[in-house]
Order: structure tokens, then C-alpha cells, then sequence
């Protein structure tokens, strides 16, 4: 393919067209051989080491050039493109000289002819022109007459001035060539350099641009337009453009030039006034490329003038400049327009110019003036100018009218904000175009009659759109997709105001006809779109907005069968946006579902439906619950392609946004993937049902595996949120459970009291059992999640599941679940019983320290004993340890979290001063005598005086007593009733922070505020990758190239999801912040879902882009105190990193070595920091590894020398080359560089 | 903004691209973009049907004329439709030069020419002219209306 590249392009460049292929192909000429490679990066696929070719051939040219330098300052007189040349391709040296040449001998036909058939358009395959050619170009641009050849001139010298210079790169494409300023730096014959003919070119091309002579008249034109290839940033040439700019108009803009119909753009009129018409259309074009100059009252008189020019072109560019600069003062601008809007005036001219660019321009500008405040005052302009864009709905041009519905519902850049989204939906649905009585006067056709009847904008719009998507032009569909798609975005904006009166089945003619009522003030208030809504006495038979939009959306379906798989992506993205939140989606459903079986979609198309979805979330957060649905069909259907961190972003911000009611339901929809029959490869049936999973191919299982891991993962991640079940919150007292620990009882408990978390237990226990092995691990650690957070009775479930599960012989009990997989299950049954033993343990030590604590606390009671500071010490130890315990398998907030109970917290408190940040959290903490103990202990601490340890401890007996007693129902009060201690506490608590409003009743609306936010308030962390997607999408933004080769999801860059989390939520400073500030028992920030160390843990495991990046944050928080992480042996990660990997034999081995160091806690603190053991390897979790196939040399700065067998770690790739790190530095130092793709073997 | 113009040929080697307002880095992954949306979809494509494509906001249209496809590439108010009018333009132009819609010989015979055209109808990420007769007029160094 390079090949063939050179070898056409080449063609191009060799005089004799027969023999191009076989001469460049052979490179028989040793001085051409350079030229042929040199084509190559234009052409796709390069090879790994065309670099050096590259490389070579911008050497061969420096040669060139050098010498085509040398030979112009000494001419050879000699034709330089013999015959016997002519077969072979010409080399730059030779273009070059043969300009430098021929320029001296340009009064001679034969060299004019030589310049404009063979030098000047081989040259034009170069991507940038040297500058050292530029005096001869000057010089031909003074002394030759030939037309074509100063043609040529004035492109290559505009070229000149185009070429920013610093790379030798412009907007040329072709050859490369090199950086001819750089060159001429190192050439000792004494290059020029830009900076010297610059201002030759300038100088020059300003003279012609201001000479009025007539016969000059064409030169003056051109060379003005090549005066604007100037880059902006040169000031210099921008003041002189001005001016020459504004000279110009000066002379012939005030000129009488009240154009006649029909004469616009056509042939005719005398001289002179087509010679003004000319230099008007130039000046206004480079004006058109000046930067806009808002505050200049001059630019903007220029450019208004220019919308009453003869030359179309020159109107579309006045028109263009004047609606950039109404944006930026609306004001100023409908004052210069004054009468053009009016009646007669030019901007109705333009309505019938022919020049789509030019109205769409209109649009624009009537769309920004009739919606600008400023004129709040002058509603007469602002209906003049929304008169005019309504008329342009009508545009036989489908550019036009698209723009004008699109500036109707209002959109114009992606800033707009919802109310005036919302607000165009209202015009769209309610307004009225009433053609202007000048437009009926003109003829009194049938036509114009008929079309003088007031018409609903929305009968008008619907009628044009389904028009349109019966065209059978491509560009014409998609346009229209995208239309119905911006009027989706603004009617969900109307709903989500909640406007009045949105109620679509009122038929539209009402309107009209309320409207004529209205006549004298219609439209005079364009904002006061509500006037005419009150009127609804609609009968049947008449159309209604529902009806017309159920009529334009059955052909918008139609349209899924566009062969165009972006048009269909557009046909989606419009039904997702038009989709209302009361419709049923079947439809939408099963469209989508059978759509997504064409192998034809792109990666980046799905999941930019994804990101619509979550805008679409965004707009209705009531939707969530459907939306996930959607989501689960891509999740099904094409897990291979979708995003897997933008699909966990739109199920978490769905399950958040799903509102207390609709959490239940978004979790089944995101899990039900789990409930689904495995996929049976090869198998095609069922390919549109959205029940069956379809990976028919071993990368899509393997991605469909991964998802599900993710869902378990999410599943115990969020199902503790999603039920608002939480330890720290459980009403049951920890001991209920204990007393019941018949099973079954237990079940039936749990879920009559929590049906959504009884379900995600359930569902986990399944695939603990049934899953692949990486399923069945996820599945432990998630119930492991949920065992730790839950409070009783799912804990104790979980407990004995882990335990059944650990030694094997429950399987029996849920065979008629268990699906074999056909894996080897081992003797325990699953395979996970290494894997269970430290989660067991860690309930196992919580049961026990619990079961402790009742024993010393009733010990205590019986003696009646008072608890000593000893003894209240190793309580608070015993607590301490056990967080840190949990807190290795999940987050848990530990201001708040009990492992030992209830009752601990006075424990906790008393002794834990720096445990939660504010002890007055403690809700459920009897403040009668509790809450001065607490305040006493603390003032005590702080003020350094003898703490009355007599007082709390009498506190801190009767409170445990008390609970013993409630607990047993032993009804003796032994309240407190000391008043010290009563006003004590009012006096200490309203001295000190306000204590905490009712938390539970802050609930839902956090949880909805929370989600509203979610885009801006910092929550998610705005470097993560997912987050930035969907915001450059809201955003609209994005002009980044594509990237070509996102299939390949293994090697996609990773995802810092849980950077995500970790860093926003984890921290527990901002958690203490946050208990202080009490945002409620079920905050979602505190509790909702929050990645955990497990599972970034996991991440290095077997989420290349799901968790991969750097738990770090998260363990560093932990781990700060803590004793350095074993950074010896194995590293548990290294072998886990890809997730294709054999595991058979890693996986024992790591599971041994993690739970290893679990068997102390306390001596093996460390442990705690296997989340962060080795920053650098779980980092890596993305990380390819390779060994260099051959030696390679570098040939450049930021290359790398490799040796074959050396091993690397491959960072990312780019344009055929590796960035690679070396284990150890080379010879040379260097660790790590770019390598050729192909000389590394990938293991 | 129209931010990229490209003509390939059918192998996908690129014979003339013009930039506006792609950074340098951006315009190997545009190139190999382009080149393989056509590769994909161009199979079979009669002269002049006008394929679509958007990638996040900036939209491709892309045709094929004789040997040579083209593709062109914008953004904001050159959206789909827009850039049909650009390449309606453009392939017009390439046709009056060329004669016919051209065969790779024929383009590369007419290669300085057609840049001629090109430098006349996009000039500086703008539209500019857009009539055949004018087009030519001013790449013979003629005023945009004759007298």
C-alpha cells in the first residue's frame, strides 16, 4: 500500500506518465532514489521502520535543496528538464532549480509553459514551499504576464505566508519536506529563511493590494487573498490587511448600490460597477478572515453594508460577521441592521439569495437577536427578526430550515441552557407563522393564498421532517435524525420545568386559531409564549401534538433500516431523546436490541449511544430505570464494544438517580444480567431477544465475562445502598439474629424485611456457586461486601453461606441453581475455599468480639463491677482492630461503623476521641446521661485535666445495663436524674458544633441533589477518563480525531474508576467533613457505593479498564502509619495482570500468599497494604510486557536501543511504535524510548 | 469551520489533503479515519452519492468521483448538509477541469489545477466560491465577474 502511494503520487512528478510505476518502482536512478519513499507518510499503515526512511528522504531533499541553492547562485544556463529525463521522476533539486531558472527567463513562452505544466504542479505535492524559492516567485510575480502563472505565483507565495514554519508542517499534506528555516540555519552557503522573505512577500503583495489601477484589477484581488494566508498571529500583516481592507470600502462600499432583483451574482451591469462589485467581494472576504473586531463600529458598519452588495458571495460574508458579532452585543447590532429588517429591506433579499451558507447565516442572526434581553424594550425588532427565521422554516434549502427549527427550539451552540431549551420546545408546539403581508402582496397566486394561512410551526416542522426522511440522501437523514434529536433534548427540557400546559393532546389548530384573536399583539412578545395556552377546547379529529408526533416518529423508526450506520446511530440517539418517561419502550427496545446484532457497529458509535443515554439521564432523572434497560440490552448484546467504565458510570448514576422508589428496580436492571443462561457459542438464535446473551465469538464471551464480573462486582458494591440497609443503621440489635439461627427463619426474615438486599444476596449466592471462577471470587468478596455492611439477619445468612460454601456439602441445597461450567470444582466444592477462609474469619472475629463484649458487659452487670480504664482501653483496641480488619475487604465509614456493635459505640467514644471526628454523631446514643459523659471525657482530654472517670464509669454501666435490660425487656429505670448532668449537656452542646439534625429524614432529596450535581460538583473527580467522555459529549466538544483502532478493548488506556471514587469519597478527612456536617444516614457519598479495596484490589486482576489504575489513593489513606508493604517475593499482580493468562496455576498461589499475611493482623499490619503493596505494578494493571525480537539502534533522541531477548514493559503504542521501559538502564543509560512495533514480540 | 478536505485514491493513498485547524498530531488518526470509512463503505458507491459519518460534533461527508474519493470534514456550521454543498462544489470543479469524473491518471495530469480549485472554494476553513464559471474564472487570474 506505501508502495503504491509513491508510486502514484510519483507519477505525478515524473514528466512521462507511460513509465511512472516501473521508474519509481525500481528507483533505478541512485540520485531519485529518494524521492519514492519520501511519499510514504501520506499513505495509511506504515510500516514499523519507515521512520528511517522518512528520515533519509528528508535528508535527500536538505541534499537537494542544497544544491539546487548552490546552483542558483551559480546558473547554469541549461535546460534542466531534458528528454532523457523525462522517464524518471524529478527530484525536488530539480523543481527547485528549474523555478529558480525559469524565472529569469519568463518572458519566453516556453518557460512560461514549462512553469505551468510541469514545474508549478509537481511542486504543489510538496507540503510546504522553501523559502528560498520565494525570490524568484517575486520575481516572476513582477516581471511575467502570463495569467496561469502568476496564478500559480500568488498560490505559492500565499503558501509561504501560510507555513506557521516551526515544523515545516502546513496545510498542504503531499511530500513531506523538511524544516526549510532549520536548513537554512545549518546551510553554510547561506539559506533563506521565512523571516527574511516574509517581509519581502508582505511588502510586496500590500503594493498590488492597494493599486487601483483597472488593468490591475484581478492581480489587486488575488493578491489581497493572499495577504490573508498570514497567520493571525503576525499583528504586523493583520494592521495592513485592515487597512488595506477598510481603504477599499472606503471607496466602494458607500456606493449607490441598491441592488435590483435579479441582478444578484449575474453577468452584466457596466464596468465599473462590476469593478466594485468585485473589490467588494474581496475586501469583505478578508474581512471575513480578520479576527472579529466587536467593539469596532467601523467593522460592524462595513460588514452590514456588505449584506446589501451585488456580489452573493460577499453577502453570505457580511451576513456571517454580522451574526458572530450579534452574539457578542445583540444590541448594537439590531441597531445597524435598522431598516434591512424591515420590509423591503436587504435581510429579506437574502431570503430569496441563492446562497444556502448565506441564509443559513440569517438564521443565526435572527435567532440571537430575537432572543436577546438587551432588547427586552424593542419587542418590534425582536418579532421583526423572529418573523424573518419563522419565514425560513419554509427554505426550500434542508440546510436552512433545519437551521431555523433548530434555532427555534434553541439550540444554537451547546451552551444553551434548559429553560431556553425548554422554552423552544413551547414555540415549537405553540407558535404561529403568519407570512408577512408584503410576501401576499406580491402576487395573488392560489399558492401564496394558501400558504398566507396561519400556520402551527409545528404542523410545518413535522411536515418538513417527514418529508425529509423520505429523501434518500444520506447527508438529508442524518440531518433530519439530528433534528428530531435536538427537539428531543428540548422537550425533555420542557418536561423536566415541568411547563405548563406541555399537555400534547391539545390539538394545535387551537393555537392558530387563538392566535388570530390575538392578532394585533402576535408576536409581539416572543418570550410570552404562554399567552396563547390557555385555550383548550380542542375536539376530536383535529391533529394534536401527540398525534403529530407519533406520525413523525413511526417514519423516524423507518428509518433504522438506513443502510448508513450513522444515520441509524442518529435515528437511535433521536428516539432515546424523544422517548418520554410515561411511554412504553418496547418499541424503542426491540430496535435497539435487533440493531445491535449487525456486527457492522463501530466501537465508538455504541458507545456514543451509551453517553445518550446518560445525557439522557441527565435531562430526566426519572428515567433511570429504562435507561438501564437499554444499557443491559448493549450489555448483552454487544458487551465485545461497549465502554465498560461509561456502562458502569450509567448504572451508577442511574441507580443514584433512580429516587428511594425506583433504586430497587435499577438494581434488578442492572444485575438481571446475571439471571441470564450463559452464552452458547456459535449459537444465532435469538439474536434479537434481549433475553439471551449474544457472544458468538471468543473476544465478546471473554468481555461478556468480564461485564458480569462487574455487575457482581457492582452488585455487592451497591446493593447495601440500593436496599438502604446499613450496620451502622440497622434497627435489629446485633444479638436478634444470634437467637435465631434456624435458616430458614433467617431467610424469611431477611426478606420480608429487605426484599431488594435479600434479592442481590441471592443472586450472588448463585454465582458464587455457578459462575467461571473469576465470577465465583467476585461473588465471595461482593457477599463479603454486603456481609460487612448489612446488619442482622443478612450478615449471620452470609456468614453461614461463606461457611457452607468454604467446606463444601451445601452445594446439594442449591444444585437445582448450580449449572456446571464443566470446570473441575475441587474438593471444597468450588474452588474458593482458600479464597473464603480470611473472609470468614474476619465475622468470625466480629461475632466473637461481639459475643465478648455481651459476656463482659453482663460479668460487669452481675458483679456489679465498675469497667476499669483497662478495660474500656481493650475494648476501644478491640474495636479499632476490627475496623481496620473490615476495612481491608471494603470500605466502611469508619466514624460510624460498629464492629462490635451497638453497644460499642459508648466504648468507642469514650475512649476514641479522634475515632469519627465529631462524637456528637452518635445518634442513637442516649443523650441523658450519655452524651455529658462523652462531652466530659472529651473536655477533659482537650483541657488536660484529671478526667472524672468515677462519672463515667457509673454513665457507662448504666448504659450497658440499660441496654442489657431494653434487650431483655427488664423494665427498671435507672435513669440519671442528676440536673448537673442534664443542663451540663445542654450548656456543652450548644457551645460546641450544632449537633445533628434528624438525619433520616435527609434522605432522598441529598440523594436527588446529589444526583443533579453530579456533572459539576467535583464529585467525580474530573480526571476520570469515563466522566470526561460523557462531559466532552454533553459538551458537545470534541473536534479530537477518531481513534481508529478502539476495538481492542485489552489494550485500551486504563480507567481510573476507582481514582474516581477513592479520591472524592474515600478520603477520610472529607468523610469526617461530612459526618460533621451529618448528611444523613443513607448519604450517598458515605455509603452509596463506594469502590472498595477489594475491588480495586481486583482490579489488577481481571478489570483491565474497569479498576485497573491505581487503588493507591485509597491505600495510601489507609496505610500511612503503617509498616512498609512487603515489597519482596512474588508479586501477586505481575501474574494476574491479564486476565487471559492461564490461571490455573497462579491463582492458588497468590490467594495463598495474600492470605498468608492475613493470619496476624496485628503483627502483619502490612498486610493492610496489599491494596498498595506495589504502587508501580498494580498501576500497571494495563501494562504489556515484551521481549525485543532483534537488536534495534535508535536513531533518534527519544528512541530506545534495544537487544534481542531483552525483556520491556510496553506503555502504550503510537503510530507504529512502542513506548517502552526496560527492566535495568542500557549501556547508553536510557530506560525507556520508542521501539518499531514490529521488533517487539508482545508475550 | 470546514477542518479537513482529503482526496484519495482507491488504494486509500492520499493525494491531496488540506487542513484547517487540526493539530499536526490529530491528522495521521483523521487521515487513517477517513481512509478506512471509505475502504469500508465506498465498495460499489455510484459517483457522487453522498455518504455521511459524525464523530462526537464533526461530521464527514464523503463521495467518490471517478477513482478518487473525497472526503470532507467540518464542524459547527458545516455540518452534514453544509459540507454536501462544499463537496458538491468541489466535485463539480474537479469535473470541469477534468473533463469527466477523472481517473487517477486524469486527476494527477490535472493535479495543479484542481489545487488551484481547491485554494478558490475553501479558503481558510470557509466556503468561498461556489459557482463552476466563477470558480474557473479566478483560477485563470480572471475577476470573480467579468466586464
Amino acid at each position: 500500500m506505501a508502495d503504491s502511494a509513491g508510486t502514484t503520487l510519483m507519477d505525478l512528478i515524473t514528466a512521462d506518465p507511460t513509465t511512472a510505476s516501473t521508474a519509481s518502482a525500481s528507483n533505478s536512478a541512485p540520485s531519485s532514489a529518494a524521492a519514492a519513499p519520501a511519499t510514504q507518510p501520506t499513505a495509511l499503515g506504515k510500516p514499523a521502520g519507515e521512520k528511517k526512511s522518512k528520515r533519509a528522504s528528508l535528508m535527500q531533499i536538505q541534499n537537494d535543496t542544497i544544491s539546487a541553492a548552490k546552483a542558483a547562485l551559480n546558473p547554469v544556463r541549461t535546460n534542466i528538464m531534458p528528454q532523457k529525463q523525462k522517464k524518471k521522476p524529478v527530484s525536488y533539486s530539480q523543481l527547485a532549480r528549474s523555478i529558480h531558472e525559469l524565472a529569469a527567463t519568463s518572458d519566453q513562452k516556453r518557460s512560461q509553459r514549462q512553469l505551468v505544466h510541469h514545474v508549478f504542479p509537481k511542486l504543489a505535492v510538496y507540503n510546504s514551499v522553501d523559502p528560498s524559492l520565494a525570490p524568484s516567485l517575486l520575481m516572476l510575480n513582477q516581471q511575467c504576464e502570463d495569467r496561469s502563472v502568476l496564478r500559480y505565483v500568488y498560490y505559492y507565495l500565499a503558501r509561504i505566508l501560510s507555513d506557521t514554519g516551526t515544523q515545516g508542517l502546513s496545510t498542504g499534506g503531499g511530500i513531506p519536506t523538511p524544516n526549510w528555516d532549520a536548513l537554512a540555519d545549518i546551510d553554510a552557503v547561506g539559506g533563506v529563511t521565512r523571516a527574511d522573505v516574509v517581509p519581502r512577500i508582505v511588502e510586496q503583495l500590500t503594493a498590488e493590494a492597494k493599486n487601483a489601477d483597472v488593468e490591475f484589477h484581478a492581480r489587486r484581488l488575488q493578491s489581497l487573498k493572499a495577504l490573508t494566508y498570514a497567520p493571525s498571529t503576525n499583528s504586523e500583516v493583520l494592521s495592513r490587511l485592515y487597512e488595506i481592507v477598510f481603504g477599499i470600502l472606503e471607496k466602494v462600499g458607500d456606493a449607490p448600490h441598491k441592488r435590483k432583483k435579479g441582478i444578484i451574482g449575474s453577468k452584466g451591469g457596466d464596468r465599473e460597477s462590476i469593478i466594485r462589485s468585485n473589490l467588494q467581494y474581496a475586501a469583505l472576504s478578508a474581512l471575513r478572515r480578520l479576527p472579529l473586531d466587536p467593539g469596532n463600529p467601523a467593522f460592524l458598519h462595513r460588514a452590514v453594508q456588505g449584506i446589501s452588495f451585488a456580489d452573493p458571495v460577499a453577502v453570505r460574508h457580511g451576513l456571517e460577521i454580522v451574526s458572530e458579532l450579534a452574539a457578542k452585543d445583540p444590541y448594537a447590532v439590531a441597531m445597524a441592521l435598522g431598516k434591512h429588517v424591515q420590509p423591503g429591506g436587504a435581510l429579506l433579499d437574502v431570503l430569496h439569495l441563492h446562497d444556502v451558507l448565506a441564509r443559513v447565516s440569517l438564521a443565526r442572526l435572527c435567532h440571537t437577536i430575537s432572543r436577546a434581553r438587551v432588547l427586552d424594550d424593542r419587542p418590534d425588532i425582536r418579532s421583526q427578526f423572529n418573523s424573518v427565521l419563522y419565514q425560513l422554516l419554509l427554505d426550500p434549502s434542508e440546510r436552512v430550515c433545519f437551521e431555523a427549527i433548530l434555532c427555534v427550539l434553541g439550540k444554537y451552540d451547546n451552551t444553551e441552557r434548559t429553560e431556553e431549551r425548554a422554552a423552544g420546545w413551547y414555540r415549537l408546539t405553540r407558535e404561529i407563522l403568519k407570512l408577512p403581508e408584503v410576501l401576499g402582496k406580491e402576487g395573488s397566486k392560489d399558492k401564496s393564498q394558501k400558504n398566507k394561512r396561519p400556520q402551527p410551526l409545528i404542523k410545518l416542522v413535522m411536515r418538513r421532517l417527514e418529508s425529509s426522511f423520505r429523501s434518500f440522501s444520506r447527508p438529508v437523514l442524518h440531518a433530519a435524525a439530528r433534528v428530531v434529536h435536538e427537539m428531543g433534548k428540548s422537550r425533555a427540557a420542557a418536561f423536566a420545568l415541568g411547563l405548563q400546559d406541555v399537555d400534547e393532546g391539545v390539538p394545535v389548530n387551537t393555537f392558530a386559531e387563538a392566535a388570530e384573536l390575538h392578532d394585533s399583539d402576535e408576536s409581539a412578545h416572543p418570550e410570552s409564549i404562554r399567552r396563547t395556552s390557555s385555550i383548550s377546547n380542542g375536539t376530536g379529529g383535529r391533529d394534536t401534538i401527540a398525534s403529530l408526533l407519533a406520525s413523525l416518529m413511526e417514519v423516524v423508526r423507518t428509518t433504522v433500516a438506513c443502510e448508513c450506520v450513522y444515520v441509524r446511530a442518529m435515528v437511535i440517539k433521536a428516539l432515546i431523546w424523544m422517548q418520554s418517561p410515561i411511554d412504553s419502550f418496547d418499541e424503542l427496545e426491540s430496535i435497539i436490541a435487533s440493531e445491535l446484532s449487525d456486527p457492522a457497529w463501530p466501537a465508538a458509535l455504541l458507545n456514543d449511544i451509551l453517553l445518550t443515554l446518560h445525557a439522557r439521564f441527565k435531562a430526566s432523572p426519572d428515567m433511570a430505570v429504562t435507561l438501564l434497560e437499554i444499557a443491559r440490552i448493549f450489555a448483552t448484546k454487544v458487551p465485545g464494544k461497549v465502554d465498560a467504565d461509561v456502562l458502569q458510570l450509567l448504572w451508577k448514576t442511574c441507580l443514584v438517580g433512580a429516587g428511594p422508589d425506583g433504586k430497587h428496580k435499577a438494581l434488578e436492571a442492572v444485575t438481571i444480567v446475571l439471571d441470564l443462561p450463559p452464552p452458547q457459542p456459535g449459537s444465532m438464535l435469538g439474536l434479537t431477544s434481549v433475553d439471551r446473551v449474544s457472544a458468538s465469538d471468543p473476544k465478546s464471551a471473554l468481555a461478556l465475562q468480564r461485564l458480569v464480573q462487574a455487575a457482581v462486582w457492582f452488585l455487592g458494591e451497591n446493593a447495601n445502598y440500593a436496599a438502604s440497609e446499613y450496620a451502622w443503621e440497622s434497627a435489629t440489635p446485633p444479638g436478634t439474629a444470634l437467637m435465631m439461627l434456624d435458616a430458614d427463619k433467617m431467610v424469611a426474615a431477611a426478606s420480608s424485611r429487605n426484599p431488594t438486599l435479600a434479592g442481590a444476596l441471592t443472586r450472588l449466592q448463585r454465582c458464587a456457586f455457578s459462575g467461571s471462577w473469576e465470577i465465583r471470587i467476585i461473588a465471595a468478596q461482593a457477599l463479603t461486601t454486603m456481609a460487612i455492611r448489612s446488619g442482622e439477619p443478612f450478615r449471620l445468612q452470609i456468614y453461614e453461606f461463606l461457611h457452607a460454601l468454604a467446606q463444601g456439602g451445601l452445594q446439594s441445597q442449591f444444585s437445582d441453581m448450580h449449572l456446571s461450567n464443566g470446570e473441575d470444582q475441587g474438593a471444597s466444592g468450588t474452588g474458593l475455599g482458600v479464597l473464603l477462609s480470611p473472609m470468614i474469619r474476619v465475622l468470625d472475629e466480629m461475632y466473637r468480639a461481639q459475643d465478648d463484649l455481651i459476656k463482659e458487659i453482663r460479668n460487669h452487670d452481675n458483679a456489679k463491677k465498675e469497667w476499669s480504664d483497662d478495660e474500656l482501653k481493650k475494648l476501644y483496641e478491640t474495636h479499632e482492630r476490627l475496623l481496620d480488619l473490615v476495612s481491608l475487604f471494603c470500605y466502611v465509614p469508619r466514624a460510624k461503623y460498629l464492629p462490635l456493635g451497638p453497644i460499642s459505640c459508648l466504648a468507642s467514644c469514650v475512649w476514641g476521641v479522634p475515632l469519627g471526628g465529631n462524637p456528637f454523631n452518635v445518634s442513637f446514643l442516649d443523650p441523658k446521661g450519655l452524651g455529658h459523659g462523652m462531652v466530659q471525657r472529651i473536655l477533659s482530654l482537650s483541657e488536660g485535666i484529671a478526667l472524672r472517670v468515677k462519672t463515667i464509669r457509673d454513665i457507662l454501666c448504666a448504659k450497658l445495663v440499660d441496654v442489657y435490660r431494653t434487650r431483655h425487656n427488664i423494665s427498671v429505670s435507672t435513669g440519671l436524674s442528676d440536673p448537673a448532668v442534664a443542663t451540663g449537656i445542654s450548656d456543652l452542646v450548644y457551645e460546641s458544633k450544632p449537633a445533628p439534625a434528624e438525619p433520616d429524614t435527609l434522605d432522598d432529596d441529598l440523594v436527588n441533589a446529589w444526583a443533579a450535581n453530579l456533572g459539576d460538583d467535583g464529585l467525580w473527580g474530573n480526571n476520570a477518563p469515563a466522566m470526561n467522555r460523557v462531559n466532552e459529549f454533553l459538551a458537545g466538544a470534541g473536534t479530537d480525531a477518531p481513534e481508529v483502532d478502539d476495538e481492542h478493548i485489552i489494550s485500551r488506556p486504563s480507567v481510573s474508576y476507582d481514582d474516581m471514587w477513592a479520591k472524592t469519597l474515600l478520603e477520610s478527612s472529607e468523610l469526617e467533613e461530612d459526618d460533621a456536617r451529618s448528611l444523613g444516614s443513607s448519604s450517598p457519598d458515605s455509603t452509596g457505593s463506594v469502590e472498595t479495596s477489594i475491588s480495586s484490589h481486583f482490579g489488577g486482576m481481571s478489570y483491565p479498564s474497569l479498576f485497573s489504575s491505581k487503588p493507591t489513593t485509597y491505600g495510601a489513606s489507609q496505610t500511612m502509619e503503617k509498616e512498609p508493604a512487603n515489597r519482596g517475593g512474588p508479586s501477586i499482580y505481575e501474574s494476574l495482570v491479564s486476565p487471559i493468562r492461564e490461571e490455573t496455576s497462579s491463582y492458588s498461589s497468590p490467594g495463598m500468599q495474600r492470605f498468608e499475611s492475613f493470619e496476624n493482623p496485628l503483627a502483619g499490619r502490612g498486610s493492610q497494604s496489599f491494596g498498595s503493596q506495589d504502587d508501580e505494578q498494580v498501576s500497571s494493571g494495563n501494562m504489556r510486557f515484551g521481549t525485543a525480537l532483534y537488536d534495534f539502534t535508535a536513531g533518534g533522541e527519544d528512541e530506545l536501543n534495544l537487544t534481542a531477548g531483552e525483556e520491556v514493559e510496553i506503555e502504550y503504542e503510537v503510530d507504529g511504535w512502542f513506548y517502552v521501559k526496560k527492566k535495568r538502564p542500557g549501556r547508553d543509560g536510557k530506560m525507556a524510548g520508542l521501539v518499531p512495533v514490529l521488533y517487539v514480540d508482545q508475550s | 469551520m470546514i477542518l479537513a478536505v482529503l482526496f484519495a485514491n482507491s488504494e486509500g493513498n492520499i493525494l491531496i489533503e488540506r487542513f484547517h485547524g487540526v493539530p499536526a498530531e490529530e491528522r495521521l488518526h483523521w487521515r487513517s479515519f477517513l481512509v478506512k470509512l471509505g475502504a469500508d463503505n465506498l465498495k460499489g458507491v455510484k459517483n457522487e452519492e453522498l455518504l455521511v459519518a459524525c464523530h462526537k460534533s464533526v461530521y464527514i461527508v464523503y463521495t467518490v468521483l471517478g477513482d478518487v474519493s473525497i472526503y470532507v470534514v467540518g464542524k459547527d456550521e458545516y455540518d452534514e448538509l453544509a459540507l454536501s454543498e462544499v463537496i458538491f462544489v468541489i466535485t463539480s470543479a474537479v469535473k470541469d477541469v477534468c473533463g469527466k469524473p477523472p481517473t487517477e491518471r486524469v486527476f494527477l495530469d490535472k493535479y495543479g489545477r484542481i489545487c488551484l480549485c481547491l485554494d478558490e472554494i475553501v479558503w481558510k476553513g470557509y466556503l468561498e466560491n461556489t459557482e463552476k464559471d466563477r470558480i474557473r474564472r479566478l483560477t485563470r487570474m480572471k475577476p470573480p465577474t467579468e466586464f
